[in-house]
């Protein structure tokens, strides 16, 4: 199980787990030597409402960072996530297709999107966040986003 | 031997009989030929039984649902008996109305299997036996078509059934096996899916809808009927059906190897077949291209006075299409001209999300070197799919980049066939996004989803946000 940092801005508590790294769009990756799990932050799954329908690149698909590689729709938006990798996707979560509210219920867990093989994990690796990073960019994007309500 | 009509027409479906009336309209002597009842397949055993059926099953899914509308509904269960009889009694009642307008319009309605026994005439043979002949002026085939079998064996096995027995629901069968992912076993499986079964589909292309379905929605379909529960084995060629001590079967094949899985019924919906046999086309010479009746743009045969419409003709099987080239050709036999416009000819599928789409798909826009750019808007973010509770489902419209011409529309969702009739206007008319997207929609309604799609042209959709 995860550790997590949280905050709590105007009712809404946002975790942040802390055994993994972010994009500053709030895409977590997970790393497993050079293999590499991506989903949603529990703040970008929240921020984009109740997911309706989640479309995950193939395996087999090869991504830039950046790259599309899972789409999202929820009630007002449709999400493009991109890979915070260079490399090959080659696994993609099955219960996407059937259950992609996953990501709402266990945005950390059983809401993974894909499994990236990276090409080159140690250098895309500096690009990202660690957990405290990101919590700080989090934090700040939820305060703005309370403001304007 | 009565005098000679102007008009001679073999076969009373949606395309003989709209003909049939279309031509008296135009002033001219009309006999029809109808072995059966007016009304064809569509009619009898095809489109308005089934849509009955799924008419109940949408509101036996809805009753389920009542705590959702704030309703409490004590118990909801499907009564096969009455179902039946609404089922009949809808369908008596059309074929009645098209008796009464073919009387109405003088049409001499023969009844009897038809046989051309030359360009201009035809044999009839009645339900007694008794022949007589009919010459006309003009002949239109519209013989239609019939279920196509496959030669699978087993087929001819008790408990192995085509739509036309599935109409007739005498029991829900704990496990149907459905032969076929097109228009036909798709709709039918969402009917007995909801009454109950456990069924498993079975397609032997690599998608289920295979041919002319945009990608997205055949993609998107087999998303929400795999979430209700449907099982889908696509590029899955059936090998044989065998009867097993606790019922059936079925043997397949899949890149992965052989499978096999066991089922109560088999229904095999593999499409449908030209009925050009057995009723003289050869013999007269009428020229066919495979099974299907050769005709040419204004729907003529090789035979001078001799034309054909609908099923028979091939191409796409469906009703509105053999109205249209019945109301074409009607004008033809008449000295008028026309000409079927076949880019705004629908397709309408009736399953649970629906289906519905005209004109060019996105990959077959992009292979015709047409410059495209998509605008679309999913129901989830449409107020009126969420009343309904229906929100699931998207609208794509494939449009001409720079002019932004609507090329096709693609809609799976709540009353998608339905909402088919304004893209297929837009085609027809060679209307563009923005001319969609400044015809002011009624609010609350879902056709606003047409108008947000059409917005994205510009990406201006007001009520969806993509980042």
């Amino acid at each position: 199980m995860p550790e997590y940092l949280e905050t709590t801005v105007d009712k809404f508590t946002f975790k942040v787990a802390t055994d993994r790294f972010y994009t500053h769009e709030g895409v977590w990756v997970l790393p497993d030597a050079d293999r590499v799990r991506v989903g949603l932050s529990d703040f970008l799954q929240q921020r984009s409402g109740d997911i309706a329908f989640a479309e995950v690149k193939p395996a087999g698909t090869e991504v830039a960072i950046g790259d599309e590689v899972a789409a999202i729709e929820t009630i007002k938006v449709n999400v493009a996530l991109g890979s915070p990798v260079n490399g090959t996707v080659i696994e993609v979560n099955p219960d996407m297709e059937i259950r992609p509210e996953a990501i709402n219920q266990d945005p950390y867990g059983a809401g993974w999107l894909a499994v990236i093989e990276a090409t080159d994990w140690e250098t895309d690796r500096a690009q990202l966040l660690d957990p405290q990073a990101y919590f700080v960019v989090m934090k700040a994007e939820a305060e703005e986003e309370a403001k304007k309500l | 031997m009565t005098d000679p009509f102007d008009v001679a027409i073999l076969g009373g479906g949606p395309g003989g009989y709209v003909a049939a009336l279309r031509a008296s309209q135009l002033g001219a002597r009309v006999a029809l030929v109808e072995k059966d009842r007016v009304g064809g397949t569509c009619l009898n055993i095809g489109c308005i039984p089934t849509k009955a059926l799924t008419t109940s099953t949408d509101l036996l899914v809805n009753a389920r649902r009542a705590k959702e509308f704030g309703l409490t509904i004590p118990q909801v269960a499907p009564d096969l008996p009455s179902l039946m009889t609404y089922k009949q009694s809808t369908v008596d009642a059309l074929v009645g109305g098209v008796e009464q307008l073919l009387k109405e319009r003088k049409v001499t309605l023969l009844r009897g299997d038809g046989y051309v026994l030359r360009p201009d005439r035809l044999r009839v043979t009645d339900r007694q036996g008794a022949i007589s002949e009919v010459t006309a002026r003009q002949m239109i085939l519209a013989p239609g078509s019939i279920t196509a079998r496959p030669p699978i064996p087993g087929l001819d096995l008790p408990g192995v059934i085509t739509s036309t027995e599935a109409l007739n629901v005498d029991v829900v069968p704990e496990r149907l096996i459905v032969v076929g992912g097109g228009v036909i076993g798709l709709e039918f499986a969402c009917i007995y899916e909801t009454l109950g079964s456990h069924v498993t589909i079975l397609e032997m292309m690599p998608t289920i809808l295979p041919g002319g379905t945009d990608e997205a929605v055949a993609k998107r379909l087999t998303l929400s009927l795999r979430r209700r529960g449907l099982t889908i084995h696509t590029g899955a060629t059936v090998q044989s059906i065998e009867s097993i001590e606790c019922g059936l079967r079925v043997t397949f094949n899949q890149a992965k190897g052989l499978n096999a899985i066991e089922g109560d019924r088999v229904l095999v919906a593999v499409g449908r077949w030209p009925n050009t046999e057995g009723i003289g086309l050869s013999e007269v010479g009428v020229k066919l291209n495979g099974r299907a009746i050769a005709v040419d743009q204004h729907l003529a045969t090789n035979l001078p006075n001799v034309w054909a419409i609908g099923d028979a003709v091939g191409g796409w099987m469906l009703a509105h299409k053999a109205m249209v080239e019945g109301r074409v050709v009607a004008e033809h036999v008449t000295g008028g001209q026309r000409a079927v416009d076949y880019r705004s000819v629908p397709n309408v599928i009736f399953t649970r999300p629906e289906v519905a789409s005209v004109g060019l798909t996105e990959a077959q826009a992009r292979a015709q070197g047409a410059d495209v750019k998509i605008a679309q808007f999913p129901f989830s973010a449409n107020p009126r799919a969420r009343i309904l509770g229906e929100a699931e489902g998207l609208v794509k419209l494939v449009c001409e980049a720079g002019s932004g011409r609507v090329l096709g529309a693609h809609l799976i969702g709540p009353h998608a066939t339905d909402l088919i009739a304004e893209g297929a206007l837009a085609v027809q008319v060679g209307a563009t996004a923005d001319d969609l997207a400044w015809t002011t929609h009624a609010h609350p309604t879902l056709p606003e989803a047409m108008l947000e799609a059409a917005l994205g042209f510009r990406d201006a959709t007001i009520h969806f946000h993509s980042r």
